[in-house]
């Protein structure tokens, strides 16, 4: 397992993000009605509960005994035992009763945590008690900014129906962007995935896309998955697909040559050399890097003669 | 023998004369390309796809089509759907044998609906 990485319990969706989620970020799961966030949020919370992690469940919606019985009917009666047990604490409540946000909900979870580093989640996010317009991007950047110092959060955010204001589509199966400040989450998170079912049945009707996935390097397909009862989400990616994201080797030797160039060119080579390497690390493509290995180092030296 | 999607495209592709051949959702969204290196005009191509396809696919169903044709430059770019929620393109040379393509394209795209219905 990569170092300061939290597995998803996605079967299939770690290998195409880079190990997972990063540890204390804030994570978006988005999507219309049915499509399997709240699916998402309890294999989430129940691959970390199953390895002796503590998770709280935020949940403006659905109440404790909703939980566990979808929980139950989709084969994970074992959410009930660690409730129990204490290493599950859901928190029922409406947005309306929250005052103020920002303050509330870092506070209540603050005071509800099970034990150091937990996953938690939010589902779904609600805010409408924000007070102004302006002040929301405010709220939200501070209740993201405290939840990633207690723990690695998931989201569920649901995209706005269709024709439903904030929409800038009229066609169905687009991504419903929100506009305005119902977007902010999308901005103000370290991951996005976005989760889609077109309806008709077939295998890439149900999809997930990661449209951002900070600092890690990520799968930029379109994936077909399917929800199991007792297993979740299952991605049906290929061994292909799990290729494009894997850093390649066989083009090493042309880093090898870049590299030797840059550092011949000196202490102002040794910063662009460091980048070389990070790029040679991260190389996932099937194409040779000559082309773009030429037109940096040509540039940076252009830079520096310019520059003395 | 069914055979996945990505054998089927990659069986497409290696017919003389297909440039480009992707497997898009109805919605415009490629699910899997395959082309050659950065081609200019098979950019511009993919773009105007992934924006018009729906529209295409649209009319198609209206007038009861089973394949519809464009030509861009010296391309031939060949619209077939191949099950309920995706559709094959195949994008040709005008000198390549359309015959063949059209052929393999339509066998092409049951071999994709076995796969995804």
């Amino acid at each position: 397992m990569k170092k300061g990485r939290i597995f998803t319990g996605i079967y299939g969706l770690d290998d195409l993000m880079d190990g997972g989620f990063r540890e204390k970020t804030i994570n978006l799961i988005y999507g219309g009605p049915g499509v399997g966030k709240t699916t998402f949020a309890l294999q989430y919370s129940l691959f970390g509960l199953e390895r002796g992690e503590k998770v709280l469940y935020v949940s403006f919606e659905m109440s404790e005994e909703q939980i566990i019985r979808d929980s139950s009917d989709i084969g994970w009666g074992a959410i009930k035992k660690y409730i129990d047990n204490g290493d599950l604490k859901i928190i029922h409540i409406f947005g309306e009763d929250l005052s103020f946000p920002s303050l509330d909900i870092t506070e209540m979870i603050k005071k509800s945590i099970p034990g150091s580093n937990p996953r938690i989640v939010i589902d779904p996010f609600t805010y409408p008690t924000f007070y102004s317009d302006n002040e929301k991007r405010k709220s939200l950047s501070t209740i993201f900014q405290d939840l990633r110092t207690i723990g690695t959060t998931l989201v569920v955010l649901e995209e706005p129906a269709d024709g439903a204001q904030g929409s800038n589509s009229s066609n169905p199966g687009d991504i419903q962007r929100p506009t305005g400040t119902s977007s902010m989450p999308l901005y103000l998170s370290d991951t996005v995935l976005f989760l889609q079912n077109l309806g008709f049945g077939e295998m890439y009707d149900r999809t997930i896309r990661i449209m951002k996935h900070r600092g890690s390097k990520h799968g930029e397909g379109m994936y077909p998955f399917s929800i199991e009862t007792g297993l979740g989400l299952v991605l049906r990616t290929t061994r292909k697909q799990i290729e494009r994201v894997t850093p390649k080797t066989k083009y090493d030797d042309r880093f090898i040559d870049a590299l030797k160039k840059v550092r011949s060119m000196g202490k102002q080579g040794e910063n662009l050399a460091a980048r070389i390497e990070a790029v040679r690390k991260n190389w996932v493509r099937d194409e040779d890097p000559q082309q773009i290995l030429d037109l940096v180092i040509e540039e940076e030296i252009r830079g520096y003669e310019n520059k003395h | 023998m069914k055979i996945n999607i990505e054998e089927t495209l990659d069986q497409l592709y290696e017919i003389e004369g297909v440039e480009a051949c992707m497997l898009y959702r109805i919605d415009g969204v490629p699910i899997t390309i395959r082309v050659p290196e950065y081609r200019e005009h098979l950019l511009e191509t993919m773009f105007w796809l992934e924006k018009h396809i729906r529209r295409v696919l649209g009319e198609m169903n209206r007038e009861g089509l089973r394949e519809t044709i464009f030509f861009f430059r010296n391309n031939r770019i060949l619209i077939a759907p191949s099950s309920k929620s995706t559709v094959l393109v195949t994008i040709a040379e005008a000198q390549a044998n359309q015959q063949l393509i059209s052929l393999e394209t339509m066998r092409a795209t049951k071999n994709v609906e076995a796969c995804v219905a």
